[in-house]
């Protein structure tokens, strides 16, 4: 396939066309949002802070009557600023959504059948405390998971977890960002932040910025392309709402990336392009480096890639040329392929030679607050090793967070040993992990699953017993620090009071703790615990000013360059920063970035890519109904050439197949994604019914994912599974 | 005599062998209870974190059993028991600036 390099007339006409259908489809919205600030005499206006999604933005509701008319942004965030997404302003429907549990249930027919038993909350806990002393006594304390999504409250439910004596608490990072945080933490001891707002040539490989998350510093940066501030190469299969605002979008092979930036090194390091006075200064191992990269040649780049091999020696030189505010963006969710965390070592590698550490336009680690805390007693360390064998299997991947795909398996074979009882916090496991037909045998071999969340995930659907937790806007949280360029600390704060029978997680965690005799850890309350938050934080009357505005954000001018005195100890091994690593070669991977082929899908296949939209979260949100508006149902990219191929029509249905399962998806025939690749959207083809607007509708991805990871920080590699196409 | 005391029982405890690690959970809640009273941002003992030495300067600090510049021993003027003790030490440690595994206090 030959390479595309869009002109600006083209990007301006792709644009323009995405930004009517947004348009278009927006109208339905518009009519919830005929005023902005309330005049009724018993409005009130509380800011607190988004829980759509990771970026924690801060809103202020507009109560009316008690009841939440709008969310408007709250400028007093620099985080977010004046803005608030689709996403932030559909959270009042997270709310009001008619699908919500609206009370405790027990299941009364199979799992998944759908059939429950409203219950009061001495019932559940009680159930569930049953349950859990009953495997506690046979399989011991390991025999339970704790599985959770990252939230205010997580903390509550890792915890619990804890205390209860088991090991094996998997937190989310494995599905989304374990490899980014080791590479980035191996290589500088710190994940730094991207000063994408000053930069002047900023490279992004697949990481979709401009659509799948829309806060003020993509605008920052949509702005600074388009007011050509600062150039944009773009590599991704498909062509994006980032590809179309880029000045260069290449449709890079799959699982190619760490050659492309490999032949970047070479071509920097082969013209001494790099910033030689910081690299002796501050790194160790450049000249392994250098001998290492001598064999990656843009000419064999350009085959690996199959971008020219002039392009990258081009983009290379003009990279260092920006230096100090060249930027190769880390990507948010990085779970793509089994190389995952060395083509993000390899990022990381290529940013510290053109000096950009700790400089304007660069790559900047994060300033943070001090914050208060709340001290609880300490439990026992479980006796048990982790389920997943993390500390044999991946020694330099964060413990605590786990391994999820790892875990899975072993939990499959019953080995090291068996695990009957799965806890459940906010997460939906049967759409987060990849082959929904294992997560389906897990949840058959329990005993026992239990499950908090605000609605009825296809999670939720085969427990036992869901505990419904009352919305962001109906409960008060712990204080967040967001550490960054401008730190901020950020305070979510009730709005309305619980529109159902539902309690805040601290609450179903007490419930449950106070059962299972564990009460000594648990006790206190949330406003105990946010007080004890608010003590140190740098601002006088803390508490009231949180109260009050919902956020205090450091301002003036960003601080550069604290970390670059020549006493300066970087967190690593080495104390400088690590282009060849010890530790990695220690424990038996690649000290510096080695490429590997991946296969390619045969001829008859098409690997299947994933992406992410600003409107949804992950596999959450379509079922909301604002936000439902903007994509009622996925359908499946594919490339007119093997579409005419197969006879495959735009708009008709198709099943897509893979080694693990199949689905029926409506076909979107269009030059926007390379001919080896087909995508798909996350979220659809729900098994709840409780997901009334997504309840079969449309396909999930997770159906026919393969199960497969990155081998240094065990993140899933969710762009390694081949499907076969053809007509339903 | 206390604090003597409870130097030579810390001394006894950190004597044993590594295998015999403490707790990193109750390590982390006795180094931010007691500790972190004095060695904040600002105040007299000035910041301390994990993140302040490296593995080797932890053990030997332990090792050395000195506090305050050398003035008096570790766990003077405190409450902390030998195990307790141990559970910082071993919490220190691991997440050490030159660790796998490097943490602030905070976590």
């Amino acid at each position: 396939m030959g390479t595309i390099r869009m002109d600006r007339r083209l990007f301006l006409k792709t644009a323009g066309a995405t930004a009517g259908a947004v348009a278009a489809t927006q109208v339905g919205c518009f009519k919830y949002f005929k005023k902005g600030r309330s005049t009724a005499a018993d409005a009130k206006e509380i800011p607190t802070t988004c829980e759509l999604c990771p970026n924690k933005c801060s809103a202020i509701a507009v109560v009316e009557g008690g009841f939440i008319r709008k969310l408007n942004p709250n400028p007093e965030n620099p985080k977010s600023r004046d803005m608030l997404c689709a996403r932030g302003n559909a959270a009042v429907m997270q709310v009001y959504d008619p699908d919500r549990i609206k009370q405790p249930m027990i299941r009364v027919g199979a799992r998944g059948e759908g059939k429950w038993k409203p219950v009061s909350w001495d019932e559940a806990f009680d159930y569930t405390a049953k349950k859990l002393a009953e495997i506690k006594q046979k399989y011991g304390p390991e025999g339970t998971l704790w599985s959770s999504t990252e939230g205010f409250q997580e903390k509550f439910f890792v915890n619990l977890g804890q205390a209860f004596g088991s090991p094996n608490i998997v937190r989310h990072p494995t599905l989304c960002l374990a490899s980014v945080n080791l590479a980035y933490g191996t290589t500088f001891g710190t994940v730094p932040s991207f000063d994408m707002l000053n930069s002047k040539y900023v490279i992004m490989s697949g990481a979709n910025r401009f659509e799948s998350i829309i806060t003020p510093d993509t605008m920052d940066l949509i702005g600074s392309v388009m007011e050509r501030k600062a150039k944009l190469v773009y590599l991704d299969p498909r062509f994006t709402v980032t590809a179309a605002k880029a000045d260069e979008w290449y449709p890079i092979k799959p699982g190619s990336d760490l050659a492309f930036i490999l032949a970047m090194l070479n071509v920097i390091i082969a013209e001494k392009r790099y910033h030689k006075d910081f690299v002796d200064t501050y790194t160790l191992g450049f000249d392994q480096l250098a001998e290492h990269v001598k064999q990656y040649t843009p000419e064999w780049a350009e085959k690996e890639t199959e971008i020219p091999a002039k392009d990258i020696i081009r983009i290379a030189r003009e990279f260092a040329d920006a230096g100090t505010r060249a930027l190769y963006y880390s990507g948010r969710r990085s779970s793509w392929y089994e190389n995952d965390f060395q083509m993000r070592r390899a990022q990381a590698i290529l940013n510290t030679i053109v000096g950009n550490w700790d400089q304007m336009g660069g790559m900047v680690p994060n300033a943070s607050l001090p914050k208060g805390e709340f001290l609880f007693m300490p439990w026992d360390d479980p006796k048990a090793s982790r389920v997943d064998e993390v500390k044999t299997n991946f020694p330099l991947a964060a413990a605590s967070d786990g391994v999820y795909l790892k875990l899975r398996e072993n939990v499959l074979s019953g080995k090291p040993y068996p695990i009957k009882g799965w806890m459940v916090y906010k997460q939906d496991p049967m759409n987060a992990l990849p082959d929904q037909g294992k997560t389906l045998k897990m949840i058959e071999d329990m005993d026992f699953i239990g499950v908090i969340d605000l609605q009825m995930s296809d999670m939720a659907w085969y427990a036992d017993v869901v505990f419904p937790e009352s919305a962001y806007l109906e409960r008060t949280d712990p204080v967040e620090v967001m550490p960054g360029i401008w730190p901020a600390v950020v305070y979510r704060q009730q709005v309305v009071k619980p529109i159902h029978d539902t309690k805040p997680n601290l609450e179903i965690v007490q419930g449950l703790a106070k059962r299972l005799g564990l009460s000594d850890y648990f006790d206190y309350t949330i406003d105990q615990w946010v007080e004890a938050e608010f003590k140190d934080l740098p601002i006088p009357m803390a508490a009231e000013h949180m109260k009050k505005h919902g956020v205090w954000a450091a301002t003036g001018e960003a601080h550069y360059g604290k970390t670059l005195t020549p006493d300066h100890r970087f967190v690593t091994k080495s104390g400088k920063i690590e282009i060849f690593s010890e530790r990695l070669q220690e424990n038996g991977y690649d000290p510096l970035p080695v490429y590997n082929q991946i296969a390619q899908p045969p001829a008859d296949r098409f690997r299947l890519i994933l992406g992410r939209v600003g409107y949804f979260t992950h596999a959450n949100q379509s079922n909301n109904v604002w936000l439902h508006e903007f994509m009622p149902e996925n359908d499946l990219w594919i490339n007119p050439a093997p579409a005419a191929r197969l006879g495959i029509k735009n708009g008709e249905y198709v099943n897509v197949a893979s080694s693990v399962g199949s689905v029926r998806i409506k076909a979107r025939v269009t030059e926007e994604i390379r001919p080896d690749c087909v995508f798909m959207l996350h979220g659809f083809g729900k098994k709840s019914k409780m997901q009334s607007l997504v309840y079969n509708v449309g396909a999930s991805d997770a159906v026919i994912l393969e199960t497969a990871w990155d081998k240094v920080s065990g993140n899933a590699a969710f762009h390694g599974t081949f499907v076969k196409v053809s007509n339903a | 005599m206390r604090n003597t005391l409870l130097s030579l029982l810390a001394l006894a405890a950190l004597a044993a062998p590594l295998s015999a690690q403490g707790s990193e959970l109750k390590g982390k809640f006795f180094f931010k209870k007691t500790c972190k009273t004095c060695h904040t941002a600002g105040k007299p003992g000035k910041e301390v974190t994990p993140l302040t030495k490296t593995q080797a300067q932890w053990k030997a600090y332990f090792a050395a059993n000195k506090h305050n510049k050398g003035k008096e021993k570790l766990g003077t003027g405190t409450d902390l028991k030998p195990e307790q003790m141990k559970d910082v030490m071993t919490f220190l440690i691991q997440h050490a600036s030159d660790s796998p595994q490097p943490m602030t206090c905070g976590g």
